[in-house]
């Protein structure tokens, strides 16, 4: 993710790159003259770029994974108005189901097909290329446009499995504010708009801990001030992120020090330590669920999850922010798409102020604009004030950890065998599957 | 560039100096940034970093990539030197001779090709510094801003160390400690006309790093305390020991230089060699490769690398940046230095440990207090070193660890082997700046244009008589024997003939002085004076170098008003008030 992106959203714009790599620094930004003399010797003896951009393995994340993906579009399209006379297309849109689902469909779907008549069908989509790769493969694409995170829209589009898009007709903001400018830093890449920035937080049971609470990441490893059991995701991102972190090693150093064995070591250490406690889990709504049961005393999760239970149900949860790991969603279209200007059209109206405004009205994920930050308002359902609730507030900011989508991209299938190698090595633990 | 500016050229006004380390400032802050961004730039696609190592997928090839990128770095490097005269790259000891010989110049071409030869081993895994090329960068670019206003050497001499206080403000995100660093290392003076400009040239650099170019602090250290006072004290041992490493490791560096030349590899191949041979060597230990920031963070994690990996990837380094160094790779000292006291600094922490069973927590500290106890005597700066803890963690109580270790680390090195690696370089050059700034400008200082012909010639045969008459004449008290060859052969003085008038008729020659001094014609301002203590009479004679030819003589008079000059030339720049 590129430069910027611990403000995601800016309220205000905060200026800080995460580790100086180069990837991450716009070349605007590093007024690349400079430095071109360098970087043409740089190619010459580098092993270039063709090497670097060997297939990947697929990155396989899932920001609010339904419990079962069926993989067949379900057909599930509001009330058509379509227009008399025309024959409007019909577009496919993947995207993650649950609250999340809920929520596009009453922000985004349904007021598009009111106002242009074209109808949505919604296909059941759990992260990851696996499905996309092999429909593009045998020439069956169904889906027009996918709702993708940032590392898999970076590889999909490496892959030629998406199309690129034009980011210039982007409408700008009320203000006026053209759209490169109202988007925050690294959200508009070749393939794909950003609309929102979700985070993995660690959350905790307001009950547990009488007259303390937890405020650093490294509570989560700190079993003596707080005891009890926690819910982990089954999956190296987040913990190993956070094991590092809580040996003081700054957020933006927290991937290059985790590409080296000691580093990977260190981490692995410190979840040994508290493994005994852990609930391995592997759906979203997991989390959530078992702190509200009082099963466990802190647990890691998506934040809209988090807060649709506090929210919706009034569940005792507090999110602890220090440490949340933002990344982004992005809107993207196949490349076998058959109506690849309506979904363009799509994109357009649903990355627009009002629309991505509307949508954090449901769930708290901050818009990719700073126009729509800052015009969020009150929770639909419940009136609460949303804005404490973005990942992108400034409060809930200052310590974030961006998360490294290129890194994951490259490296994840060797990561989540050193993980699940550790993880075998323990002591069984309990793990909840999906169906429990 | 040999160009000598007057001395007495007129000093530029002072806002024209100030406006001249602002601009130089925001030049060299740009190109500072520029050049680290470059070099992770190049670290990544290079495979140096860890991050991008671990991106590559193509594993099988990682080992050769390892071993082939710092040896064809190191064939680039070699390359771009032939194109120096030195055929080395230059660095920061060019800079403090600069300014303390007063030349107030740095050559442009051989500063650009030494920044290029530093980016290329530093982007290719060298393990060497930046801040040394990024120092001299500064200085050279300063020097650049001077000379377009055809300043006089005093401000030439601050133009450079603008630049040298924007580069280390900039790299470290540290205006204070670049403005230190500047007076303590460069100039050696705290003179209010220097202080203005340099102060403005850091602010300059700060401020354009911090606007363009956002990049996170570079050593950030969220919380760091000292949980026994008694701890102050294995800080200072900690100093003292600390000077003991830097020393171990400035004789590895100096040594591998005197051995490079006698392995009988071409100049041309070996910074190549030394590649080679680093590449191998981080096959088994990694952490020698580059920069090593990762290896300096995990060196403040209690427990991270345990103690025999400490001391091992200790000596590798050490090891490993004397080879680079010395085979001819282009690069500072700071940065390994660096990196080998904070793993000191985590042994000695470790042991305070094992004594003490457990003060682990504070290992951040020790590892602070390590990197403070062997850089500062390698760069002979204390203060700035300190500063850099302080700017660099933004935590007092570190900067007291800090200063604890550092209190005794500087004496001790002093002591050990000099002031600074920078001068005992430049010792081994010729510029000798134990004894101050005066000796080094009367060193730099040629007596050519002092010298004047010889009043009066005799041959060494003429009688006694014969003398006596001709120097009457010429109204000379002295006069020099000069054989039919041109060969000095001794000074006749008027009284020592008159003495020997009645002793029969002999040859002048035989009322020569026995011990009058001579200098040769190349001899520095320095050596004159030195001669010139024994000197009873009017003149020193100038010999040839290497032959007995006469040149000329050099009288008193002319030495010691040059003398005075040079001396008051020195007390104006570094008492200049503006």
């Amino acid at each position: 993710m590129p430069c910027g992106g611990r403000s995601m959203v800016g309220v205000e714009p905060v200026r800080r790159c995460p580790a100086g790599h180069w990837g991450r620094i716009g070349p605007r930004r590093v007024h690349g003259c400079l430095l071109l003399p360098a970087l043409v010797l740089a190619m010459l003896f580098s092993p270039g770029p063709a090497l670097l951009a060997a297939p990947n393995p697929v990155y396989m994340h899932q920001p609010d994974a339904p419990a079962a993906a069926t993989g067949e579009p379900s057909v599930t399209a509001s009330a058509g108005t379509a227009a008399p006379g025309a024959e409007p297309p019909v577009l496919t849109i993947a995207t993650w189901g649950g609250a999340y689902e809920q929520a596009q469909r009453a922000a985004l779907f349904e007021p598009f097909t009111a106002r242009t008549g074209i109808e949505i069908r919604v296909a059941e989509y759990d992260g990851g290329l696996t499905e996309l790769r092999a429909r593009h493969a045998d020439g069956g694409v169904t889906w027009d446009l996918v709702d993708m995170t940032m590392s898999d829209t970076l590889t999909a589009c490496r892959e030629g499995l998406l199309r690129p898009l034009p980011q210039d007709d982007l409408p700008p903001s009320p203000e006026g504010a053209p759209a490169h400018r109202d988007f925050i830093p690294g959200a508009l890449t070749r393939c794909g708009i950003a609309h929102t920035a979700y985070a993995t937080v660690i959350a905790y049971d307001r009950r547990a801990f009488p007259g303390i609470r937890p405020e650093r990441v490294a509570d989560l490893f700190d079993l003596e001030r707080f005891p009890g059991r926690r819910a982990l995701q089954e999956a190296p991102f987040g913990n190993l992120e956070w094991a590092l972190h809580a040996y003081g090693v700054p957020t933006a150093d927290l991937y290059r020090l985790l590409s080296t064995r000691r580093g990977l070591r260190l981490a692995l250490a410190k979840l040994d330590a508290v493994a005994h406690q852990v609930t391995w889990w592997q759906d979203g709504a997991t989390p959530a669920r078992l702190l509200e049961h009082g099963e466990v005393v802190m647990a890691s999760g998506y934040n809209g999850r988090f807060f649709a239970a506090m929210a919706d149900r009034g569940a005792p949860i507090e999110i602890l922010w220090d440490g949340q790991i933002q990344e982004l969603e992005n809107w993207t279209i196949t490349a076998g798409s058959r109506h690849p200007a309506a979904a363009l059209r799509f994109i357009r109206w649903a990355t627009g102020t009002d629309a991505l405004t509307r949508f954090a009205r449901h769930l708290p994920y901050g818009p990719a604009r700073r126009s729509a930050s800052r015009r969020v308002a009150g929770h639909v359902g419940t009136g609460i004030d949303m804005q404490p609730h973005l990942p992108t507030h400034p409060s809930n900011d200052r310590n974030a950890i961006v998360k490294d989508v290129q890194w994951y991209a490259r490296t994840h299938d060797r990561i989540r065998a050193i993980f699940r190698r550790w993880l075998r090595a323990r002591a069984p633990t309990p793990v909840l599957r999906p169906d429990q | 560039m040999t160009d000598h500016p007057p001395p007495h050229r007129a000093e530029l006004s002072l806002t024209l100096v100030v406006t001249l380390g602002a601009g130089v400032g925001l030049v060299v802050g740009a190109l500072t940034a520029s050049f680290v961004l470059a070099i992770f730039a190049l670290n990544d696609w290079l495979l140096i970093s860890p991050r991008a190592r671990m991106m590559f997928e193509h594993r099988g090839w990682l080992a050769a990539v390892t071993v082939v990128v710092p040896m064809l770095g190191g064939l680039v490097v070699g390359l771009l030197h032939r194109f120096i005269a030195e055929g080395r790259a230059h660095g920061p000891p060019d800079v403090i001779a600069a300014v303390q010989t007063s030349r107030g110049r740095l050559p442009l071409h051989p500063g650009l090709l030494s920044a290029l030869s530093s980016l290329v081993s530093l982007g290719s895994g060298a393990s060497v510094g930046q801040y040394g090329p990024l120092v001299h960068m500064g200085g050279t670019l300063g020097s650049l801003g001077a000379r377009l206003l055809r300043a006089g050497r005093a401000d030439g001499n601050i133009a450079i160390a603008c630049g040298v206080a924007a580069a280390i403000a900039t790299a470290f995100k540290a205006p204070l400690a670049g403005i230190l660093f500047a007076h303590e290392v460069v100039l050696r003076h705290f003179a209010l006309r220097a202080f203005a400009p340099v102060a403005a040239a850091a602010i300059a650099g700060y401020v354009m790093e911090d606007l363009v170019f956002e990049r996170p602090p570079l050593f950030h250290v969220a919380a760091a305390e000292i949980l026994h006072r008694w701890e102050y004290l294995v800080f200072l041992a900690m100093g003292a020991a600390g000077a003991l490493v830097a020393a171990a490791y400035l004789r590895a560096v100096l040594g591998a230089a005197r051995l490079a030349p006698r392995t009988r590899i071409p100049a041309l191949l070996r910074p190549a060699a030394a590649g080679a041979v680093l590449g191998t060597a981080a096959l088994w230990v990694p952490d020698i490769l580059g920069i090593g920031a990762e290896t300096l963070r995990f060196a403040t994690i209690a427990g991270a690398i345990p103690p025999p990996e400490l001391a091992l990837i200790l000596v590798a380094k050490l090891l490993a940046t004397a080879l680079c160094l010395g085979f001819g790779f282009s690069g500072g000292v700071f940065s390994p230095a660096l990196l080998i006291g904070a793993l000191f600094g985590a042994l000695c922490g470790n042991a305070v440990a094992l004594l003490t069973g457990g003060v682990q927590a504070t290992m951040v500290v020790y590892a602070v207090a390590g990197m403070v106890a062997v850089t500062a005597p390698v760069i002979g700066a204390p203060m700035a070193t300190l500063l850099i803890v302080f700017e660099l963690t933004g935590s007092y109580s570190l900067t007291t660890a800090a200063l604890a270790s550092v209190a005794l680390a500087n004496l001790t090195g002093a002591r050990v082997f000099g002031r600074s690696l920078f001068d005992v370089q430049l010792r081994r050059r010729g510029l000798d700046l134990s004894a101050g700034r005066s000796r080094a400008l009367l060193q730099g200082q040629p007596i050519a244009p002092l010298v004047q012909p010889a009043p009066v010639t005799l041959p060494p045969g003429m009688s006694n008589a014969d003398a006596i008459d001709l120097l009457g004449r010429r109204g000379r008290a002295e006069g020099y024997l000069v054989d039919a060859d041109g060969g000095y052969r001794g000074t006749v003085t008027l009284a020592a003939l008159e003495a020997r008038r009645g002793q029969g008729d002999g040859a002048a020659e035989d009322a020569a002085e026995p011990a009058r001094p001579v200098v040769t014609a190349d001899s520095s301002l320095w050596m004159a004076v030195d001669q010139a203590r024994n000197l009873t009479g009017e003149a020193l004679p100038v010999v040839e170098r290497g032959g007995r030819r006469l040149v000329g003589v050099l009288p008193e008079v002319a030495l010691s008003r040059a003398h005075v000059e040079t001396l008051d030339a020195v007390r104006r720049e570094e008492h200049g008030g503006g």
